[in-house]
């Protein structure tokens, strides 16, 4: 039996000039990368999607260049070893690194077990992993977990387990690659708690990729962003790097913060309840009434749920993760048909057809009248190029506007038409996915999350994408957990908890936001705290042209 | 959403749970290639009560839950002996004895013999199968395999982390299903969908093989949080599985 390595002391890591091209791809995944950390210092690393960051994790916890082909450059020491030469074990007893999913990062039944699998194969003894295994958990939170299925935790507790897992053999250097873009808010929240209380003893040296800057900015000692093509943009103390360079990140579609206020006092103004889900006066796009449904007969989704959404609305469907938000967005849309109540759907202006229940519509007809973005944009591609996934059923007039909608939304099929949909990174993903429902511009369009991990160009785009569709006369109902998306788009707040229907609230004022286009109208968005962010007060990314924007600032 | 059925503690704690996955297997196996020594209904039935009686009483299965798993099962057993009995070749032998006449069908006394021989082996499979799986935790079978029957670390436990992926996949089916739906694409069984299954169950493989290595799986020797030794009990309950079997088997030919 091998003798554990000694670890468990922070480590330094030293990169100069890396980076790395993945063979067949045009130009490197990042470059050119320098910095220092020193033991127990915390590294940020942020960027626009697509820009290289999670590469940049792998290459700091040793797969790359290891399990992918291509081309390295420069020279990376990380705790003193050279990961692209060093034994696998080695690095591993040394660096641990986190992945976004948790259910792709699990590999044991029992949570016990998962906690000790890199223990047993680092070759702890059987003494040593009794012990370490229960400090391993209650270090995430999970203490009496032990005995538990993985599969029946929440997400967040399976991204803690995770971290268990990955913290169990006391490695020197923690990576972190979007650990919370799964979570709920709160389970995103108890992620972060234990983050830092980890880097508030400075057990580990850590290297973030994160995008809710409110979560991640407070636990950074080094912001490292990187630009469109991977190289770095800026490199230094957070503050610093805020009052030197915020305008031009903001610019490149990072997020930064400063914006929290904002978005605390967007939903401090929310009317009070009152309403019960049905519509004052006017026709509906949609009407569920008395909705429940549920997949195995014998745990309800969702009970008695009615609901009614009129054009031109944009509601936000808000509540835990497993409060019945996916299965009441698929009920509108006609995908999963309610085992009590009805639901109807408005014809649109074209086909001139009366309401009907979306779940017994032929689907050529469901898809004119309705769009639905799934959660997860690679369990809805139908094809194999991007080109053909957007043109997917159309006819010639619509695949026009179906390589202009591309274009807006920053994927230009000169560029992209050509690529497989799935080797696009995760924000294009999700714009693909949602250029595909907007493509027939349907009359009830329904998002299950999309704001998910996208940078502040492509949240931007989709803002004003959304706000068109709704002047047209769209209803746009959107599940989502993002406070920041809920402040800027919602004109009524839904919330569900345990499959009902707990909550209905209109926004008093028409949010500047949508209504000049863009966010960009600066006093809509003014911080009320005095720090420093020229970032909101900069011109808006070119490739979403507002309506009506103001004049040029900044 | 989709579970895949799980033994309870309960189940795991009994002394049929508490013995080795591999002489399950191994009974399992013994006792398929028993039956293939005779056509005598005889056996094949004693071993089925058996295999019940020891899920309820060494396994403590609730008898429910035993119903539960064994019905569906016992109904493709009925089904394939019907069927058997119906199409066999010997139906058009004038010279065998006629059992019955439906219409244009003649079914001989031979067909309806093969036909119960066939069901009631298919029987003796389920129940057996569906004990095991009742008293059987993957992570201890895949332990057992890799421990005891020596087989490699990297397949064992690879196979088990993949096992995890099926409800996830069974899920991923149903959106891509539902995703031609909303695009306007009749939801029939078009090949499209299996492509996008076969990307998504490579794709998380990819990932979890690479969180695998991150963990310095199969990089060196490994060591065990979870030891599985042999026990008597292991010899107990494997010596009472071939004493039954053989017993089944000289009731049959007696």
């Amino acid at each position: 039996m091998t003798v554990p390595v000694p670890v468990g002391r922070p480590a330094t890591i030293e990169a100069e000039a890396i980076g790395f091209q993945y063979a067949g791809r045009p130009r490197p995944a990042f470059a050119d990368v320098s910095f220092r950390l020193e033991p127990g210092e915390c590294l940020l690393v942020v960027g626009p999607s697509g820009s290289g960051k999670s590469s940049l994790a792998l290459a700091i916890a040793g797969l790359i260049p290891r399990e992918f082909p291509g081309r390295w450059r420069g020279r990376l020491r990380v705790a003193g070893l050279d990961p692209t030469t060093a034994e696998a074990t080695a690095v591993a007893a040394r660096v641990g690194i986190v992945f976004q999913d948790p259910a792709s990062q699990l590999v044991m039944d029992r949570v016990e077990d998962d906690v000790a699998f890199g223990l047993e194969n680092l070759g702890w003894p059987p003494a040593a992993m009794r012990t370490r295994v229960p400090e391993a958990l209650e270090a995430v939170g999970l203490a009496g977990f032990e005995r538990r299925r993985s599969t029946t935790l929440s997400g967040g507790e399976q991204q803690r387990l995770a971290l268990a897992g990955v913290l169990a053999p006391r490695p020197g250097i923690l990576v972190l690659d979007e650990p919370t873009a799964n979570l709920d808010p709160p389970g995103a929240r108890a992620f972060a708690e234990r983050l830092a209380a980890l880097r508030g003893r400075r057990a580990a040296t850590i290297v973030l990729v994160e995008h809710r800057v409110e979560l991640a900015w407070p636990l950074a000692d080094w912001i490292l962003a990187l630009g469109d093509d991977g190289r770095p943009m800026e490199f230094g103390r957070p503050a610093e790097v805020l009052a030197r360079s915020a305008e031009r990140l903001a610019r490149a579609g990072i997020w930064l913060p400063g914006e929290e206020a904002r978005i605390a006092a967007a939903s401090a103004t929310l009317a009070p309840g009152g309403r019960d889900g049905r519509l004052p006066t006017g026709p509906a796009v949609v009407e569920a009434r008395d909705v429940g449904y549920s997949y195995d007969r014998r745990t309800a989704a969702l009970r008695s749920v009615s609901l009614a959404v009129g054009a031109g609305e944009r509601v936000a469907l808000v509540g835990p993760n497993g409060s019945g938000k996916s299965t009441l967005g698929r009920l509108l849309v006609g995908l999963l048909r309610p085992t009590a109540g009805s639901i109807r759907l408005a014809g649109s202006e074209r086909s001139g057809q009366p309401p009907a229940d979306p779940a017994r519509l032929p689907a050529a007809e469901l898809a004119r009248r309705a769009g639905y973005v799934f959660q997860d944009p690679e369990q809805q591609f139908l094809t194999s190029r991007v080109a053909d996934e957007v043109m997917v059923g159309l006819g010639p007039a619509e695949r026009a506007a179906a390589a202009e909608l591309m274009d807006r939304i920053g994927l230009p099929l000169s560029e992209f038409g050509d690529r497989s949909p799935y080797t696009l990174s995760g924000g294009e993903q999700r714009r693909l996915s949602l250029a595909c429902a907007l493509v027939r511009r349907p009359a009830l369009l329904v998002l299950d999350e999309p704001t998910f991990g996208q940078d502040r160009r492509g949240y931007e785009a989709l803002l004003a994408i959304l706000g068109e569709r709704l002047e047209a006369g769209c209803a746009v109902l959107a599940a989502t957990h993002d406070e920041r998306f809920v402040a800027d788009f919602a004109g009524r707040v839904v919330r569900l908890e345990g499959g009902r229907l707990v909550d209905d609230r209109i926004v008093p004022a028409a949010r500047p936001t949508l209504d000049a286009g863009l966010p960009a109208a600066g006093a809509a968005r003014r911080p009320a705290t005095a720090e420093p962010r020229p970032a909101t007060a900069e011109p808006r990314a070119a490739i979403a042209e507002p309506r009506s924007r103001p004049s040029e600032e900044g | 959403m989709i579970a895949l059925a799980a033994p309870a503690d309960e189940q795991l704690a009994s002394p049929l749970g508490r013995t080795s996955p591999l002489v399950k297997l191994g009974i399992a196996l013994g006792w398929l290639l028993g039956l293939v020594l005779t056509l005598d209904p005889r056996p094949p039935l004693i071993l089925v009560a058996l295999a019940v009686g020891a899920g309820l009483v060494l396994g403590r299965i609730p008898a429910r839950r035993l119903a539960a798993g064994l019905l569906p099962l016992w109904s493709v057993a009925l089904g394939i002996g019907v069927f058997n009995a119906l199409f066999s070749g010997t139906n058009v032998d004038p010279t065998l004895a006629e059992f019955a006449r439906l219409g244009p069908f003649r079914v001989t006394e031979q067909a309806v013999a093969n036909g119960v021989a066939i069901a009631l082996r298919v029987l003796t499979i389920a129940a057996v199968g569906v004990v095991f799986g009742l008293t059987t935790d993957s992570t201890r079978l895949v332990d057992a395999l890799v421990q005891q029957g020596r087989l490699p670390e990297r397949f064992g436990y690879g196979a088990l982390a993949a096992y995890q992926a099926i409800p996830r996949l069974a899920e991923a089916l149903t959106t891509l299903r539902q995703a031609r739906r909303i695009r306007g694409l009749r939801t029939s069984w078009h090949p499209s969908i299996l492509v996008g299954l076969l990307v998504l169950a490579i794709r998380h493989g990819d990932r979890l093989a690479l969180a695998m290595d991150a963990r310095a799986f199969g990089a060196g020797p490994r060591s065990r949080y979870r030891e599985v030794r042999w026990t008597i009990l292991d010899g107990v309950v494997g010596l009472a599985a071939i004493v039954a079997l053989v017993a089944a088997l000289a009731i049959g030919t007696a």
